[in-house]
């Protein structure tokens, strides 16, 4: 090949490449210039310039897209606060304690699927959630909700940060979470004070996620399956909707052992 | 393919109505085709439509390049009212490159192929005609 052949090839192909990196940049302004010689640089950048072309067409679609799945969850999350706020106003009027309780226990739950919405609508991937944000965050805000500014309850958290779930699981964890939560605060200590810890783990290809009290524990007779409770007959279902095995040991305190796998089967 | 002296001719094209009841558009030497040019031609090759779908032979041979505005008005829009199908010819790399992307990218919503043959292309399209 003549020295100008070679510098020609060298010089388009270097054009190429400068654009097939403009494009991996996703900066779509630059195009390869086809000259009339029609040789096989002006075919490759031809081709080139329409990939190009329908990678930017297809980036602004999903752009689009994300944009509308953003303002979904931005609206389911806004509805769902306006279920809580109802709520709120609906018991303004009520003194009786045992109804102002029920009241709390529906807003927690349908909280705990607020919070899912809004944590979605912020991350940059609106397909799974951050386990160890979404327990942190719920815990505190039940807590709040109970309102048990002379206790002293401590959080602990052991939890491995890099874990994420899809939606599809992490509302039923949310409530299995809420539940929980909602029956150590109510029951578990007496005398106000203690500790409810999280352990959550992957261990071979499932979670294993651990939630347990230092306080006095389940009666001896409690049964399960005759309670009227709405939170207690809750958690064996949600973990049956998500095929998590569950545990319950109350030994000391009350250890909730809940496993499930890790990745979702098609 | 020799252009007839009746044929419309806009920016990019020539296009004319052949006595076999087959459509016909030339693109000329080193087109650069956006949407507007891919416009003009669609008017012109749905202004043979007069109540039968047609098949369509396609010149592509000299086109310099094609914008994805300009393919999507030739794929989604401007023919499907008066073409049965598409026969694209093409011999230059260019050409080749611009066809593929109607094969799959760009995909006409009507049967269409590629040929590098005008006859195996005539051929084919009065077979889709006749079925």
């Amino acid at each position: 090949m003549a020295s100008e052949e070679i510098k020609y090839a060298d010089k388009r192909a270097n054009e190429i490449l400068e654009v097939v990196m403009a494009y991996a940049r996703l900066d779509f302004k630059q195009k390869i210039s086809i000259t009339n010689k029609e040789d096989v640089f002006d075919s490759i950048g031809t081709g080139v310039n329409m990939l190009g072309e329908e990678l930017e067409g297809s980036t602004i679609s999903l752009r689009e897209k994300e944009q509308l799945l953003k303002e979904v969850h931005h609206r389911v999350k806004n509805n769902l606060q306006i279920i809580s706020s109802l709520l709120n106003l609906q018991s303004d009027n009520f003194q009786d304690e045992r109804f102002l309780a029920m009241i709390r226990e529906s807003k927690n739950r349908i909280n705990s699927m607020a919070l899912i919405h809004e944590m979605l609508y912020i991350a940059k991937d609106f397909s799974q959630i951050n386990m160890s944000d979404y327990i942190v965050k719920l815990s505190q805000s039940v807590y709040q909700s109970f309102n048990a500014k002379d206790s002293s309850i401590a959080f602990e958290y052991d939890i491995d940060e890099s874990l994420f779930l899809e939606i599809d699981r992490m509302i039923p964890i949310g409530l299995i979470l809420n539940e929980i939560i909602s029956n150590s605060l109510k029951y578990a200590f007496p005398a106000k004070k203690g500790t409810i810890k999280f352990c959550l783990k992957e261990k071979k290809g499932n979670i294993c996620f651990t939630i347990s009290d230092d306080g006095i524990g389940i009666p001896k007779d409690f049964d399960y399956s005759q309670t009227k409770s709405l939170g207690v007959q809750l958690i064996p279902m949600l973990c049956d909707q998500i095929d998590a095995g569950l545990t319950i040991n109350s030994e000391r305190g009350t250890c909730y052992d809940l496993c499930f796998k890790a990745l979702m089967l098609s | 393919m020799e252009v007839p002296t009746n044929a419309i001719e806009v920016t990019c094209y020539h296009t004319w109505m052949g006595k076999d009841g087959v459509g016909r558009t030339k693109v000329k030497l080193g087109a650069d085709v956006t949407l507007k040019e891919a416009k003009e031609n669609s008017d012109a090759v749905n202004s043979f439509y007069k109540g039968d779908k047609f098949p369509l032979l396609i010149d592509a041979r000299g086109i310099r390049s094609m914008t994805r505005d300009a393919r999507n008005q030739f794929s989604l829009k401007g023919r499907e009212s008066g073409v049965k199908a598409f026969a694209i010819i093409i011999d230059s790399t260019i050409s080749k490159v611009v066809g593929n992307f109607f094969m799959g990218i760009n995909k006409p919503i009507v049967p269409a192929r590629l040929f590098t043959n005008e006859e195996e292309a005539l051929v084919w399209l009065k077979s889709i005609d006749n079925s």
